[in-house]
């Protein structure tokens, strides 16, 4: 499945400027460390981090969206960064538990 | 291994060769039986045998050794001597029995190579491909993240392998967001040789207290702003230590901190 295709099934909002490419699982977490050792390339990176310095870190682990979810409002300088690296920046108005289960049912868990 | 370092570190007497003691032997066979050194030595070695005869030369030049050391005080009477000359050949001998100059040989072979792993940077800082200073300002969130990234772009574009871009991006990345909450201010030295890519991030600023305490994983000093922001959960240097092949740290307090990174190709 790729971004595009999941922005239309699950109702996110595309933020950024980016590249469609594949998706290959989902991995949340809200501490970016845990991102830089955990999150594999491709990965959606599901978060309730807004500022800025997640783009780097969403850049550097090579993930192919970050969603944050919730309905945060999202600062125009990350979505700025987001689009200079042409990394997905997709809001989703779900809790994260909600989105995770939606995301769970379209495969992307197996 | 040079012979000379054979020599001192059997403490033996040079028969022969003396000129040749600062050649280096790449292996070293113990034997007392000729037809093993036939079969199965290699060339460049260093014969270790209790068997004081002309035979013993004659073999180890067969087997194109560059030197024997005889065992137990032993000396060969007949032509050996003689032998090894014509041929180039070192002789030594050592008090040691077989057992002591093997394990005391093998305790130093493994140093030396130690000492030559750990020098690799010296070494290989002279065939540096690349090299790029950039610095990193503490306490700015706002372009936390840049210099990583710019560090990932340059490897990238190299066209080095995309998962050895990826360890480097993440430990620099850890590193830059350590000097972001806890430092003044730090310069990043990237090089990068045919064999390792190193980052080293010297920074200005508090330093730590208790190195080995903020390797451990979980430790932490970073304030509550900085973990509100998904920061400082203690996992930073042990991520660098896990993506990383070697890492060293050194630190002084109120002065700042040095973390060496390497990265083999």
């Amino acid at each position: 499945m790729t971004i595009n295709e999941l922005v239309g099934s699950v109702g996110l909002k595309p933020l950024s400027t980016f590249e469609d490419r594949d998706i290959s699982g989902v991995f949340v977490s809200d501490m970016v460390s845990d991102v830089m050792a955990g999150a594999k390339s491709g990965n959606l990176w599901l978060t309730i981090q807004t500022h800025k310095s997640v783009i780097p870190a969403a850049n550097l682990v090579d993930v192919s969206a970050v969603i944050i979810t919730g309905g945060k409002e999202i600062p125009q300088e990350t979505v700025e960064l987001a689009s200079k690296y042409s990394i997905a920046v997709l809001s989703s108005e779900l809790p994260t538990f909600e989105l995770v289960g939606k995301l769970y049912e379209l495969g992307l868990g197996k | 291994m040079e012979m000379r370092i054979i020599k001192d570190v059997l403490g033996a007497s040079v028969l022969g060769g003396e000129d040749r003691l600062g050649e280096s032997v790449e292996h070293i066979y113990a034997s007392d039986l000729m037809s093993d050194v036939l079969a199965f030595g290699k060339p460049y070695s260093m014969l270790l045998t209790g068997l004081a005869t002309q035979q013993a030369v004659i073999s180890a030049h067969m087997a194109e050794f560059k030197g024997v050391v005889f065992i137990r005080g032993k000396k060969p009477k007949d032509g050996a001597e003689q032998f090894a000359r014509d041929n180039q050949l070192v002789l030594l001998s050592t008090d040691l029995d077989m057992f002591d100059a093997c394990a005391r040989l093998d305790e130093s072979w493994k140093k030396e190579h130690h000492a030559l792993e750990k020098g690799a940077t010296e070494y290989k800082r002279e065939e540096i491909l690349l090299s790029r200073e950039l610095c990193i300002n503490g306490n700015d969130f706002t372009n936390a993240g840049l210099v990583s990234t710019q560090v990932k772009s340059i490897l990238k574009k190299i066209g080095l392998d995309p998962k050895l871009v990826r360890r480097v991006a993440i430990s620099t990345y850890e590193g830059e967001m350590n000097v972001v909450m806890h430092a003044k201010s730090a310069r990043v030295n990237l090089s990068i040789t045919p064999k390792l890519i190193e980052v080293v991030i010297d920074d200005e600023g508090k330093g730590i207290p208790d190195v080995q305490q903020a390797m451990e994983e979980g430790f932490t000093t970073a304030t509550e702003e900085m973990r509100a922001m998904g920061f400082g959960s203690g996992m930073g240097l042990p991520n660098i230590r896990k993506n990383s092949d070697e890492l060293e740290v050194s630190s002084e307090v109120d002065k700042g901190t040095k973390v060496q990174m390497r990265f083999f190709i």
